[in-house]
């Protein structure tokens, strides 16, 4: 390959990972604008359900992305879930380190829980179209990763329609504005929290199916993954779903320059101090809105 | 006599361990407009936040048309119909004026209505009209607060309560906002008018209480109070002012 | 009414029986001094080397160091860092590398001024990094600025080739380990430190900035409270305590290195001994830090395999059911009655 096309296939390595990012990152925004923390736990949830999606192909036979149809629902009930069952009274409180607490402790919880239950080791979905490739004019592009970015892509888009046309998505639009204000429209606050974090849990399904489909994973990268989204998140700025998505975009064109450019021991490191720079100067980010 | 349509009795309200109200008593009726005026600090916002709901009373209770309010959450308290405009406005900055309004209509109660409401409002309020599609964040200052009053009504208000709506504007502003209050109220609305400024809000209103550090120090007609020597070398200022 | 006084009435009774607020603070330092001592004769009753008790007991002092700290920071003055264990990092590190180059040429062993040393450099970090984050960030996305930081320091740290050796660390000569008993007394005079830091900080004019500071922020500011420079303060603060506990610890586990001072333990435990404990207050992190220190060595002791998934569990079902911690339960079940 030439340089020039070189160059050009690390962008497209680090635009198509990044879109994982992105999906995530969207989710974040969605729990951050409305309760305020940082859901550590969003990285655990995007792993969770890259095995589920691997259980019901290992298993049922299920095409993974046929598979979105059973897995974004459950993963929608599972946030709102999550919220009612463990969040809605933290969430109250003016001390946001127990919500915060509480979502480590998931995030610790689902991690080691499923270490113990499928192993560390790290697993892969090979389908009939895995390794499939398209090559335009001397490019590489698996055909998983190409659709797993139109996935990201829908979701925003679904994320964005849901947020701006309906009456719940304006109200969350609201509440991650002004949570009392919103009280004072007569607007449950915890309702509204629900519905951000079911969102949130939502979009991290189709970030786990779309991950399992094109990339190995164990239980312990979760983790990773969630810091990941955070720096994606700040990258892209709050309170705007593509800003989040081109964010990860960023992120992830950054993390792949910066690999194969310096080294993948820097590549973190110049990560990290991007997103530091980011924060110090230009908080709202790229796209973002005040802060 | 007139409904009492708010009473609140012998309220005592606490930011954690200090507290803010003591013992304070108002009633406001049906179809008044009841002003409180007081000084920064003297607890007027702490009276509306605890009506609202955003607060709890230790103590006393809070009767809408003589049922109580207390445990009620304070978006049941909007349903019942008493909608609180808040100090600064807290509007929905990044939304637009028509999505703030929608809002505003959200209730249960106010849903069904909202169409009416809209025209109403528009009507009230025509730059709000020419002006529907773009960011609440981007109006004037008296724009905003135009917008957040207009955003109480399509609540469909039982009571209305307005914290501080002239802050920040100016005067010819000021005296808009307030031929504003005295219209509605003509159209029968009842209003709570919390307000520093406090001649325009003596003057309109029919009732007022003065609150002073977390207690009510004096209450009666606006004019009397008004007339009131003390509460004129206290808050308006020592010269005769002929406004 | 009278119910009310009824219920008050042991309580009462007691006040009673102590005439004037001055005679009940003096029983108040009494207590406290007795308490201090009891910790102090403690080496001389038990053979503190062999004794898991002395252990716990120099373990909680850590703990409680680390948690006032985070008091400071988050309970008094309001603000999430979630980089208090880059500061408990820098504070083993400039400990170690001090020690390993010699730099103080004062000999090994607790030696006060490596102690300050390692509580400044992460001073120097708070405040170089304080200032811009807090002037710009609000709340919740000054927290995402502090994490930021610690990835990018821990990262630093990783790579910082011959200097910081890496993922391997920093290995001290553990020769010089004679007793634990040098550790027990220097972890209590930390822990009297850091409850005193904080318990002259709210008495203080600069507590009761933070206070109006926390309860708002705007209206602070109007009336001409200089916002940013208490912030920054109470950052430095909850640094330096972070900073001095780190280096109590880098002189107990002879080898530094980033997984072992930067972990991401370093950073919750302090939360959630505060959370536990209840926040704001001075005796909240101590409780917290007791409990939490019991936690550990029996965790460790009884459930070394499965520690980690119940550890999850455990904080959720305590956050989820006892949000307010344990000075909490108290309120609680008195408002039951």
């Amino acid at each position: 390959m030439s340089e020039f096309e070189i160059i050009f296939q690390v962008l497209i390595n680090g635009i198509l990972f990044g879109t994982m990012y992105g999906i995530a990152a969207i989710g974040l925004s969605l729990i951050f604008g409305t309760m305020r923390i940082i859901f550590f736990a969003q990285g655990a949830i995007i792993i969770f359900f890259a095995y589920i999606c691997y259980w019901l192909f290992t298993l049922l036979g299920i095409d993974p992305y046929l598979s979105l149809i059973l897995v974004i629902p459950a993963a929608l009930l599972l946030g709102a879930g999550f919220y009612y069952g463990l969040f809605k009274e933290a969430a109250a409180l003016e001390q946001k380190e127990v919500s915060l607490l509480i979502a480590i402790g998931l995030l610790w919880l689902m991690e080691n829980a499923m270490m113990v239950a499928w192993t560390p080791n790290p697993r892969t979905i090979v389908t009939a179209y895995t390794s499939w490739v398209l090559r335009p004019g001397g490019l590489v592009i698996p055909f998983t990763r190409l659709m797993a970015l139109l996935i990201a892509l829908l979701s925003a888009v679904g994320v964005f329609v849901f947020l701006k046309r309906t009456r719940i998505g304006t109200a969350v639009r609201a509440a991650s504005e002004d949570m009392e204000s919103t009280t004072l429209m007569g607007i449950n606050p915890n309702w509204v929290n629900a519905v951000a974090f079911a969102l949130g849990i939502g979009l991290a399904g189709t970030a786990g199916v779309a991950f399992a489909t094109v990339y190995s994973f164990d239980p312990m990268y979760g983790f990773t993954f969630v810091i990941m989204s955070v720096i994606a998140l700040a990258f892209g700025g709050f309170g705007n779903v593509f800003g989040a998505l081109l964010g990860g975009i960023i992120l992830g064109v950054l993390q792949s320059g910066a690999s194969f450019f310096v080294s993948a021991g820097w590549a973190d490191a110049i990560c990290f101090g991007t997103f530091l720079l980011v924060l110090m100067f230009r908080p709202q980010g790229l796209f973002g809105k005040k802060v | 006599m007139a409904n009492q349509l708010l009473e609140v009795k012998g309220i005592d309200v606490f930011y954690g361990d200090g507290q803010a109200l003591w013992d304070v008593s108002i009633t406001v009726e049906e179809g008044a407009i009841v002003a409180l005026v007081g000084a920064n600090g003297a607890g007027k916002t702490t009276l509306l936040k605890t009506i609202s709901g955003l607060i709890h009373a230790r103590k006393g209770e809070i009767l809408l048309s003589g049922k109580s309010l207390s445990n009620l959450k304070p978006q049941e308290i909007v349903d019942r119909g008493i909608i609180h405009v808040p100090e600064g406005r807290r509007l929905f900055s990044n939304l637009t004026v028509l999505e703030n309004l929608k809002l505003g209509a959200y209730v249960p109660r106010a849903r069904p209505f909202f169409a009416e409401s809209l025209e109403r409002v528009f009507s009230l309020f025509p730059a709000l009209k020419t002006r529907k599609d773009q960011k609440a964040g981007s109006l004037s200052g008296g724009e905003q607060q135009m917008l957040a009053i207009a955003r109480g009504i399509m609540a469909q208000p039982k009571l209305l309560m307005l914290d501080e709506p002239s802050l920040g504007l100016s005067p010819i502003l000021v005296k808009t906002i307030f031929e504003l209050i005295s219209a509605l109220n003509e159209q029968k609305a009842t209003i709570l008018l919390v307000e520093q400024n406090i001649t325009q809000a003596l003057k309109i209103a029919h009732r007022a209480y003065v609150l002073k550090t977390g207690e009510i120090v004096m209450s009666g007609r606006g004019d009397e109070l008004l007339a009131n020597e003390e509460i004129r070398k206290a808050y308006i200022g020592e010269r005769v002012s002929k406004r | 009414m009278k119910e009310e006084r009824l219920a008050k009435y042991p309580f009462n009774l007691l006040k009673s029986l102590i005439p004037t607020k001055i005679t009940r603070n003096l029983i108040y330092i009494i207590i406290v001094v007795l308490i201090i001592v009891a910790f102090a004769t403690v080496p001389f009753f038990i053979d503190v080397d062999t004794s898991y008790f002395a252990y716990y007991l120099f373990l909680c002092f850590l703990y409680i160091v680390i948690a006032q700290g985070w008091n400071v920071v988050a309970g008094y003055a309001g603000q999430i860092s979630l980089c208090q264990n880059t500061f408990f990092g820098l504070g083993a590190y400039t400990t170690g590398l001090i020690w390993l180059h010699d730099i103080t040429k004062t000999g090994y062993y607790f030696d006060p001024v490596v102690m300050v040393l390692s509580g400044l450099v992460p001073v120097i970090l708070a405040i170089i990094i304080g200032i811009p984050l807090l002037s710009r960030l609000r709340g919740d996305y000054f927290a995402i600025g502090t994490l930021g930081v610690q990835f990018t320091i821990t990262v630093l740290f990783l790579r910082g080739g011959a200097f910081t050796r890496g993922a391997d660390g920093l290995h001290l000569p553990s020769v010089v380990f004679e007793s634990m008993t040098p550790y027990y007394w220097t972890g209590l005079l930390l822990a009297l430190f850091a409850v005193a830091v904080v318990y002259f900080l709210t008495r203080s004019r600069i507590g009761l900035a933070l206070r109006a500071i926390r309860e708002d922020e705007t209206a602070s500011a109007s009336r001409g409270v200089h916002v940013l420079k208490y912030k920054v303060f109470a950052f430095a603060v909850g640094a330096f305590l972070a900073g001095i506990a780190g280096s109590l610890f880098a002189y107990y586990l002879f080898h530094i290195n980033p997984d072992s001072v930067m972990n991401l333990n370093w950073l919750f435990f302090p939360i959630l001994m505060c959370v536990l404990g209840g926040n704001g207050t001075i005796i909240g992190p101590i409780i917290g830090a007791f409990f939490l220190a019991a936690l550990s060595s029996f965790g460790s002791v009884y459930f070394p395999q499965t520690h980690p998934i119940f550890s999850g569990l455990l904080v959720i079902l305590v956050m989820r059911f006892m949000p307010t911690g344990i000075i909490g339960l108290k309120d609680r079940i008195l408002s039951r009655r």
